[in-house]
């Protein structure tokens, strides 16, 4: 008896703690701002950014001596796991201030994981005054029911960056000859690539090939398609045709480019002409200019628009993606105030958007920053300014990171695996709509 | 009244002291492996998701959804077949191989030379796993140094020999990876077997005339029996759990459907899609697959006495 007793108590030892919910939310008390709190901080690697966010964090916490900032900084593929997890083990100890691309971190917000703006705290009366301090429909994919949901970090979109001497090496010109649209972009790329027999030894350019819903969805809506958060991938045709067109690209058509090669972005700033285009965002320029400043000042490198199909029925560029700065909802009253306070103090004072965008190339969708001299003496800022304007945000709806592995396993099997574009569409469609209804 | 003195043997003694010595190891084992086990097996009846505040029970749905559904294209039933082509691929090959591997290395005389050919087969052992998985990726890529060998071999130039892109290649590539991690650590193992097996059986051996070929399966394999058993059991059980290799191939623009092993299935269920309660239920079936097969071997290679020297 006693052992059986003994048994059951060490039983119910194990499984009492995984049902427990917590107590019911405590109304928020008055908080004393002056009581010592730590916060814990939790980002993606940037060596820029990490330079100027260390300062600030350093000058914020000698201003405020009871507040302790535990900063972790991670690479984007960790750190979205590593949210995830704290937050799956306890909410509570999840950190008290984080950022994700949106296409991530909307559930958080769907499921109350993250406090709504505190205005008060970071100077905006409410959120239509906070609305209006940012250009058109850029923080729209934090707006929940009448509140904001997060600060911009930055919103980034992707245009094509070219070295102009690969160009020419291959008999271009640059300035002219630069593609247009993707039957361009086939056509120019074919007169760059070189290949030892089978293998690619310099490429015209390539995609990246895990973000497909930043890169081609906006090729599918260029065609007529769209991804729905109600039907999936809407408009086989247009799907079938982009998947097609993917499918010619690889080593199964033109072999002009596949995944299992080194990213292009990666073989960009070091301008050792294997490469001659790579679809990056703004933030590149700063990249550029650190590791390679005699490439960065040669002028030898531009950057043009994304291109579009011939027989586009939309003129998309591709997506933009934000990442916005969080707070845990579930972080303590005192812990959310000066989380909020820091996030104001990175993002909105005077001075630090523009840091942001020469020293690290993030731009924050602020329109004093959009339109003010800073932003439009940044290299090429007009031609991001001109793809911000035909673009519209990632897909951030239900299952988005799902559904992305779904797109990215389609493009690898119509160019790897040599499956039918329409079969390939057919299982994708069936898989994003069990996605969608699970 | 007559009080009863308590009397212990020896051995009674012993093993209490024994006991008590076992107490911590216990409780650890008990902390880091039986509450994730029993942790897993009821979250795994569950709807619980990695972002969400809510679960409630939902009986053995996981389960059954596993088993009948696609789980979004990448489905249990593929990945047993990939973890089990691994596997065969794998283990067999590695447990064969370093067992001819430890032989070689018992008969050089020299000492260094055996220490240097135990080292160099260990080293791979302890690299990370992901750092090997990299650099093998960058060796497999066309312009790398496993194609540019095969070229040569296959006396051919300037052919994609597709060892990331083709199917079947790429489940080659990933064996290759492990083979070449884990030979060094099993051939280790058996070396030790080998070294525990007393020189005088081989001396007798030898006074009565038995060939090297015949010592082998009559003496030094016999006798072997326990690290087979143990080497087989635990390269079957590495090989049933292996991850990174194949995730970081993946992660590099690989397919992922041929080389989508469970453990990989359980993290991207998990992790990437957040559905904790059907990824617990994966992990509950790749125990019990474990488990069963543990039971297999012990049971097949049962036969016959206990070996002593």
């Amino acid at each position: 008896m006693k052992k059986v007793f003994i048994v059951m108590l060490l039983v119910l030892a194990f499984v009492v703690p995984m049902f427990a919910q917590g107590g019911q939310e405590a109304k928020k008390a008055e908080i004393d701002k002056t009581a010592p709190v730590t916060i814990i901080f939790w980002t993606h690697e940037d060596a820029a950014r990490q330079k100027l966010e260390d300062q600030w964090m350093k000058e914020f916490m000698e201003a405020h001596p009871n507040v302790k900032i535990e900063v972790s900084r991670k690479d984007a593929e960790g750190l979205r796991q590593g949210v995830q997890t704290a937050y799956a083990a306890d909410p509570k100890t999840a950190p008290t201030v984080w950022n994700l691309p949106i296409e991530s971190s909307h559930e958080y917000i769907e499921n109350g994981l993250v406090a709504p703006v505190d205005y008060e705290v970071v100077g905006f009366k409410n959120a239509d005054d906070m609305r209006a301090q940012y250009a058109d429909g850029m923080i729209d994919a934090v707006y929940q029911d009448g509140n904001f949901y997060g600060i911009p970090l930055e919103l980034t979109n992707w245009c094509i960056f070219l070295d102009k001497e690969v160009f020419r090496l291959a008999g271009l010109d640059p300035e002219k000859d630069y593609p247009k649209t993707w039957e361009d972009m086939v056509a120019v790329s074919k007169k760059i690539v070189k290949r030892d027999g089978d293998i690619i030894t310099r490429r015209g350019f390539d995609f990246r090939y895990s973000y497909s819903l930043t890169y081609f969805v906006p090729m599918v809506e260029q065609l007529g398609g769209s991804l729905s958060e109600k039907e999936g991938c809407v408009n086989e045709e247009a799907w079938v045709k982009a998947l097609t067109f993917m499918k010619n690209w690889g080593p199964s058509g033109e072999n002009l480019g596949n995944s299992t090669l080194t990213a292009p972005r990666k073989l960009f700033n070091k301008h050792n002409l294997d490469i001659a285009m790579a679809n990056t965002g703004l933030y590149q320029e700063s990249r550029i200019a650190t590791e390679n400043p005699t490439f960065y000042n040669s002028g030898e490198w531009m950057v043009v628009p994304y291109p579009v199909f011939k027989d586009a029925v939309k003129d998309v560029a591709g997506c933009y993606y934000g990442h916005y700065y969080h707070v845990n909802s579930e972080a303590t009253d005192l812990q959310q105030y000066w989380g909020w306070e820091l996030i104001k103090y990175f993002l909105l004072t005077p001075g630090h958007a523009e840091l942001y965008l020469t020293n690290v190339g993030l731009i924050q969708p602020l329109k004093t920053l959009m339109n003010g001299d800073v932003y439009k003496s940044m290299p090429y800022s007009e031609v991001f300014s001109y793809d911000f304007a035909r673009a519209h945000i990632v897909y951030c709806g239900k299952g988005s990171a799902a559904i992305q592995k779904q797109i990215d396993t389609a493009i690898n099997n119509v160019m790897l695996q040599g499956v039918d574009p329409k079969q390939a569409y057919k299982d994708l469609q069936k898989n994003v709509l069990e996605i969608l209804n699970d | 009244m007559k009080s009863k003195v308590k009397t212990y043997s020896i051995e009674k003694k012993q093993a209490r002291y024994g006991f008590a010595f076992t107490i911590p190891c216990l409780l650890f084992f008990a902390f880091f492996s039986f509450y994730p086990i029993i942790n897993a097996f009821i979250t795994s009846m569950t709807d619980r998701r990695a972002v969400g505040k809510t679960w409630k029970f939902i009986g053995f749905e996981n389960y059954s959804y596993l088993f009948t559904k696609s789980n979004g294209g990448f489905s249990l039933l593929n990945s047993l077949k990939a973890t089990g082509l691994f596997t065969l691929g794998c283990f067999i090959p590695m447990v064969v191989i370093a067992l001819v591997l430890s032989v070689l290395i018992m008969q050089l005389r020299k000492p260094g030379q055996k220490k240097f050919f135990e080292l160099s087969y260990y080293i791979p052992a302890v690299l990370s796993s992901v750092v090997a998985a990299t650099i093998w990726r960058i060796m497999f890529q066309p312009t790398g140094l496993v194609n540019q060998l095969s070229n040569t071999l296959m006396f051919t130039s300037g052919k994609d020999y597709k060892w990331l892109t083709d199917n079947g290649m790429l489940v080659a590539s990933t064996i290759i990876v492990y083979f070449w991690k884990y030979i060094g650590y099993f051939t280790i193992l058996f070396i030790t077997g080998l070294a525990s097996i007393p020189p005088t059986i081989y001396e007798a051996a030898i006074v009565d005339g038995s060939s090297r070929w015949h010592t082998f399966w009559k003496i030094t394999l016999p006798l072997l029996k326990p690290t087979v058993m143990l080497v087989s059991i635990m390269a079957m059980l590495q090989c049933l759990k292996t991850f990174s290799t194949q995730y970081m191939f993946v992660i590099g623009g690989t397919a992922r459907k041929p080389i989508d092993v469970i453990t990989m299935n359980i993290f991207y269920t998990g992790i990437t899609n957040g559905y904790l309660g059907r990824a617990s239920a994966m992990s509950i079936i790749l125990f019990f697959i474990m488990l069963f097969f543990t039971y297999f071997q012990f049971a097949v290679q049962r036969g016959g006495d206990d070996v002593e020297y």
